[in-house]
């Protein structure tokens, strides 16, 4: 028969080796080899610095400049997405609005997340009454239709960007609460917590040092689910009439200028800025399914 | 399974309780001053003083709360604000409509998407899976504005295939201006739904259960049809049944582009004129219904799965 | 040429399984014979490319990420890897049938059982439904399960872990196979139950004349059954021979390891030989040390005048089971009922007794991981169910737990020498960083593994490592008392003869005090100098480790020591 190399023995060598891989190494070790992911993730830093440099003030420095005589010109050499009714250049303003929606994925999906993070772990680690609390808080407002619960928070706190962050972050959190609940619920009765609690640990440390880290992958993946719906949210909140301020740059404002801009067969509008979030978003939802392939191995290779 | 029923229906006590409370909050309580904003920008102080009495704002907010839940059982929600047509009879007028546009929408989407996402589970981890899981994102990447918008430009004012906007109230006439915001429904939903069931059959197939139906023999597609399906059937059922209150209150995106009278079209009129009492009446109204269909997909939930029924 | 007298021959058969780390063999060049009518048992433990065999004979492999690179395997004669995908399902179920180690999550759950039998039926023999449902009651009859015509309505999660499986083995000799694959299939159940099965399997074959090929990690359950053996170790076979050949006269020493390394109730060895006592790390023979092998345990003093640590009195846990229609409380479960146990310093007590019979909620309770209903429980003199936060917390540093599954109960997140710091940090023992880890490399060192896998994480460590590392964790407090519970039962047997002689060890050094509950009475024995044994949440009989097994009282414990396997073929035992 062959050789045989056992588990029993240590094999001294391989174990010399000093440094350990966490789980986290181990998964952007994956992730890096994932060549969609990579492709996505370059995508999304080309935004970033587009929307830097603009916010900068060096690039496209041009979005605002009005000029009358221009008003609708199609796309052309001057201005390659064309101008808007203003005159002012298209291209510029889409790459503008990459910053809008920057801001407004990062914010609302943050909120979300913190709330969503904060509320699910107290609820999923103590259970009881304060459980029951939450859930019926989150079950109530889950059962309000979203749009609705934005607009009527946009009239009580009046309509522009941080209304918009603040709207969406305050009412996209109910989903990543109840997986964190019911993470935090299975993970209360491993038996590596009950481990700490023999050995003395608190709350407080199983919390925060036991449980925590090992349901952060899904406040990551949560965290860039939100932010695509945030996105999202932005062009049919602006459509409602309930986006940023007048004259601000963004992808909402420009979809929905389009509607009467088609009526006199000007597209390039709405061709630009679908564009521009069309990468965005599809870059970051394949990041995503990437991110969550390397971080929950169990769910790979489906 | 009455017990079920009965603990169920219970339960929703407390969530009608918080409806209403979190609309009254909204509404009542944080949202500045109704009055004012019914009375008009020019109103003057006595205007918007007689204006409070007339809405009862003036009333301790016991009382005003009370009033909102005897809206609810009596479906006497005033009037609107701009059309100044009773509320309760706006909203049973914009039902059929809606329900014209988004029923055989999301039949159709059901019809195409459930077949073609076992199939594509089926073959999972090929080429035909893969293209369609990317062709399925990038559908998800598209606003659902553009959808609307570059499908009426194309369709209706571009190429003329349908009127651009309108409605027909009369049963034959309303379909050729239903017919293009259903494609459009369709076509929205295509790509979400696809990657949703996708994940629920390929969470069933690789459950321990389909290797014995192989180990006995069974093929493919028995396997699939029987087996898996029946098994994806619980959460599928969720959806369907979920999605229900929203075909009822329509779609705001579509109907409001294409002047169908549902009542989508009745909450976009609504958030553009700040009519406070409509929005007011729609979001209690889906809140309840939704909290109700809520209820029916967990009866059914339990029929389909035995583990609930005799629990 | 294929022997006649082989239903099944497997030749060369090699498999592969891609991984992010590479290719993995699992199966490498193996070739054994399954002689018809007879039942071949497939031994080997985890890793052994055991159950990779029995998939690969029914074409089940799932690929990607496994593939059949080389090897034939004859049914009567006939290559099934060359059959198109359409001729397999026409044998698999018909000729091969197969049963698997989890029958809940292996039956459909939204369909009845005898719509889950009958559907084989109709499928191979083209019956109506109404024939196989007939034919289903019959089988359901022969597989006794009681009460068949009410049970074939019966949903999977209806019936107990023993019957699920009587009606996996209805379904799979349902159409009268000539090969029956059981792949662990009682590796899942209590014992008591597991000799039901077998005991059936060794009926239908009998009546039957179907062959069997039986998979297990467990040389002790096939022992009774099997004709012949074959040995699997690391996708290899070592070893191939007649049962009485391989119990008798084994010649590698991976068997012979094997063989020696379960503790057994008839023997009392003091310490358990290991698979590396036989077996050096290239696979060959290494010469043995008889000396440690033939020790005996002494029998150590358990009477009133030994010191007693741990009173546990009258002490009760009870689960709500039902809510009322308004939430109140209808009815209990009763998982610890009223149980009064006295634990002696220095010696160990063995918690024994089946799933659901409340051991392991009790050592929970025990510590108060779980709050008693009822009950006192008093440590050197000090009821700790009185203890306030503060004070429960200064007690832990004497009272430490060990759990069963040693992946589930390190924090993946958490180095090792973070692991093993954590309860001196709680506790505040050692100065500063550098002292603490010096006492990590320390403790590493005494459960025998290597000070420099301080800075690994749990998930690169093997199940008998990780065990060690909990050993280690719960001795960073320096306890004088640590609870045992089922500590070994997820481990391969070589691993858990290595794992329980380094308890023992400890025990010797650190002057500990044990509770060691398990399922597995030959474990307890060999461990413990009492023994209680538990059924339905309450103590049914109690005595010293060898009067229980020579002299049991209670019927419950008769039961279970007439259930274990014997690890002989019975004509040799």
């Amino acid at each position: 028969m062959s050789t045989v190399a056992t588990q029993n023995f240590v094999p001294v060598a391989e174990l010399k080796a000093a440094k350990g891989r966490s789980l986290w190494q181990d998964a952007f070790r994956r992730l890096r080899h994932e060549k969609v992911a990579m492709i996505s993730l370059a995508i999304i830093i080309a935004y970033l610095v587009m929307a830097a440099l603009c916010a900068a003030g060096l690039l496209f420095t041009n979005y605002n400049v009005t000029d009358h005589g221009a008003a609708y010109l199609p796309p052309g050499a001057g201005h390659w997405m064309g101008t808007d009714i203003f005159g002012r250049d298209v291209m510029a303003r889409a790459a503008h609005g990459t910053i809008t929606s920057l801001i407004v994925g990062f914010f609302g999906a943050a909120l979300a997340v913190v709330i969503g993070t904060v509320m699910g772990a107290i609820s999923g680690y103590f259970g009881g009454v304060i459980d029951e609390l939450i859930v019926w808080f989150y079950t109530t407002v889950d059962t309000i239709p979203y749009i609705l619960l934005v607009v009527a928070f946009s009239f009580v706190v009046g309509p522009g960007l941080s209304t918009l962050c603040l709207a969406i972050g305050l009412t996209s959190w109910i989903g990543h609460c109840r997986i964190v609940r019911s993470e935090f619920m299975k993970h209360r009765d491993r038996e590596y917590v009950h481990g700490a609690t023999a050995l003395g640990a608190g709350h407080a440390r199983r919390i925060f040092v036991h449980i925590l880290p090992n349901v952060f992958h899904l406040v990551l993946i949560n965290f860039s689910l939100g932010f695509v719906t945030a996105v999202k949210s932005e062009v049919i909140l602006s459509y409602l009439g309930l986006g940023v301020a007048a004259g601000t740059p963004s992808w909402g404002m420009m979809i929905s200028d389009a509607k009467l801009e088609l009526a006199r067969e000007v597209w390039w509008g709405l061709a630009a800025a679908t564009f521009f979030m069309f990468f965005l978003v599809l870059a970051f939802t394949l990041f995503n399914d990437a991110l969550r392939d390397a971080l929950d191995p169990k769910l790979k290779s489906r | 399974m009455l017990k079920f029923i009965l603990r169920r229906l219970l339960y929703m006590i407390p969530i009608f309780f918080g409806i209403t409370l979190v609309t009254f909050v909204l509404f009542n309580v944080a949202g500045g001053d109704p009055a004012a904003q019914a009375a008009g920008r020019y109103a003057t102080p006595d205007q918007i003083t007689v204006m409070r009495a007339e809405m009862g704002l003036n009333k301790p907010l016991l009382n005003q709360y009370f009033d909102l839940v005897t809206q609810l059982f009596t479906f006497d929600f005033g009037r609107s604000w701009s059309s100044k047509q009773q509320i309760s009879h706006l909203i049973t007028a914009g039902i059929g409509p809606s329900l014209t546009v988004t029923f055989p929408g999301f039949v159709i989407s059901l019809l195409i998407t459930i077949p073609l996402s076992l199939l594509v589970a089926h073959k999972r981890g090929t080429f035909f899976d893969k293209a369609t899981l990317v062709i399925c994102l990038a559908l998800t990447a598209i606003s659902s504005v553009v959808y609307v918008l570059a499908g009426q430009y194309f369709f209706a004012f571009r190429w003329g295939m349908f009127p651009i906007s309108g409605w027909d109230p009369s049963w034959d006439g309303r379909w050729q201006y239903a017919a293009l915001p259903i494609i459009i429904m369709v076509s929205l939903s295509l790509g979400s739904y696809i990657l949703f069931f996708r994940t629920v059959f390929l969470d069933e197939m690789y459950q321990d259960y389909v290797r014995t139906a192989r180990s006995k023999g069974l093929g493919n597609a028995k396997i699939l049809l029987k087996h898996v399906l029946r098994n994806a059937l619980v959460p599928i059922i969720t959806l369907v049944v979920l999605q229900v209150p929203f075909l009822i209150t329509g779609s705001l995106l579509t109907e409001s582009f294409f002047g169908i009278p549902g009542l989508g079209g009745l909450i976009y009129q609504a958030i553009q004129e700040a009519d406070f009492p409509v929005i007011k009446a729609m979001t209690i109204i889906s809140a309840v219904l939704y909290m109700v269909f809520q209820l029916i997909s967990d009866i059914l939930y339990a029929l389909v799965d035995p583990k609930i029924r005799l629990g | 040429m294929a022997d006649k007298n082989n239903i099944i021959e497997v030749r060369n058969l090699s498999v592969e399984f891609r991984t992010d780390e590479g290719t993995v063999r699992a199966v490498k060049n193996i070739s054994f014979n399954i002689p018809r009518g007879k039942t071949v048992g497939l031994v080997g433990e985890s890793g052994s490319g055991k159950s990779v065999t029995s998939l690969a004979a029914m074409r089940l492999i799932p690929n990607p990420p496994g593939k059949i690179t080389s090897g034939e395997i004859l049914l009567d004669g006939k290559d099934l890897l060359k059959l198109t995908e359409g001729q397999m399902r026409d044998i698999r179920g018909n000729q091969i049938s197969m049963i698997f180690q989890e029958p809940m999550t292996s039956l459909n759950p939204v369909f009845t059982v005898g719509d889950q039998i009958a559907e084989t039926l109709m499928l191979h023999q083209k019956l109506s439904k109404t024939a196989a449902l007939a034919k289903s009651l019959d089988l359901m009859t022969q597989v006794g399960i009681p009460n068949p015509s009410e049970r074939i309505k019966s949903y999977p999660h209806e019936l107990s872990g023993g019957q699920r499986q009587r009606v996996m083995i209805a379904m799979a000799i349902a159409c009268e196979p000539d090969v029956l694959i059981a792949d662990e299939p009682t590796t899942a159940l209590d014992v008591t139950i597991q000799k039901q099965i077998l005991d059936l399997l060794a009926d239908l074959q009998k009546k039957y004349q179907m062959s069997i090929l039986f998979i297990t990690h467990d040389l002790g359950v096939i022992a009774d059954i099997a004709d012949e053996v074959v040995v699997m170790y690391r996708g290899d076979i070592v070893e191939k021979g007649t049962t009485e050949q391989i119990f008798t006269k084994p010649q590698h020493p991976y068997t012979k390891g094997l063989l020696a390394c379960r503790p057994s109730l008839d023997s009392n060895p003091r310490r358990l030989p290991v698979v590396s006592d036989f077996m050096n790390a290239e696979g060959q023979e290494r010469p043995l040390d008889v000396t440690v092998m033939k020790q005996q345990k002494q029998n150590r003093v358990v009477s009133d005048a030994q010191t007693t640590l741990l009173q546990i009195q009258n002490v009760k846990k009870h689960f709500p089971l039902k809510k009322g229609f308004f939430g109140g409380v209808q009815s209990w479960v009763k998982a610890v009922d009223d149980v009064t146990l006295n634990v002696r310093k220095g010696r160990t007590l063995g918690l024994v007794g089946e799933s659901g019979c409340g051991k392991t909620t009790l050592g929970r309770t025990i510590l108060r991981l779980i709050e008693p209903t009822a009950g006192s429980i008093i440590y050197n003199g000090t009821d700790i169910t009185k203890l306030d936060r503060e004070a429960m917390r200064a007690m832990r540093r004497k009272m430490q737990i060990i759990f069963q599954d040693p992946y589930a109960s390190l924090n993946p997140r958490m180095t090792v020498g973070a692991a093993l710091m954590e309860p001196m940090i709680i506790h505040n023992l050692g100065n500063g960083r550098n002292e603490r880890l010096e006492m990590a490399g320390e403790l590493m060192k005494r459960v025998g593994l290597d000070r420099a896998m301080l800075n690994r994480y749990p998930h690169e460590f093997s199940g008998g490592q990780r065990q060690r590392i909990c050993i280690a964790r719960a001795l960073a407090v320096k306890p004088e008392f640590i609870i045992c519970d089922e500590s070994v039962s997820a481990l391969d047997v070589s691993i858990q003869a290595q794992i329980l002689n380094l308890l023992l060890d400890l025990q010797e050094e650190m002057h500990l005090t044990y509770v060691f509950i398990s399922h597995d009475l030959a474990v307890v024995k060999f461990i413990s100098d009492e023994v209680a044994v538990m059924y339905n949440g309450k103590v049914v009989e109690m005595n010293d480790a060898v009067g229980i097994y020579e002299a049991p009282q209670h019927d419950y414990t008769k039961k279970l020591l007439s259930a274990i396997p014997k690890g002989m073929p019975k004509h040799l035992s």
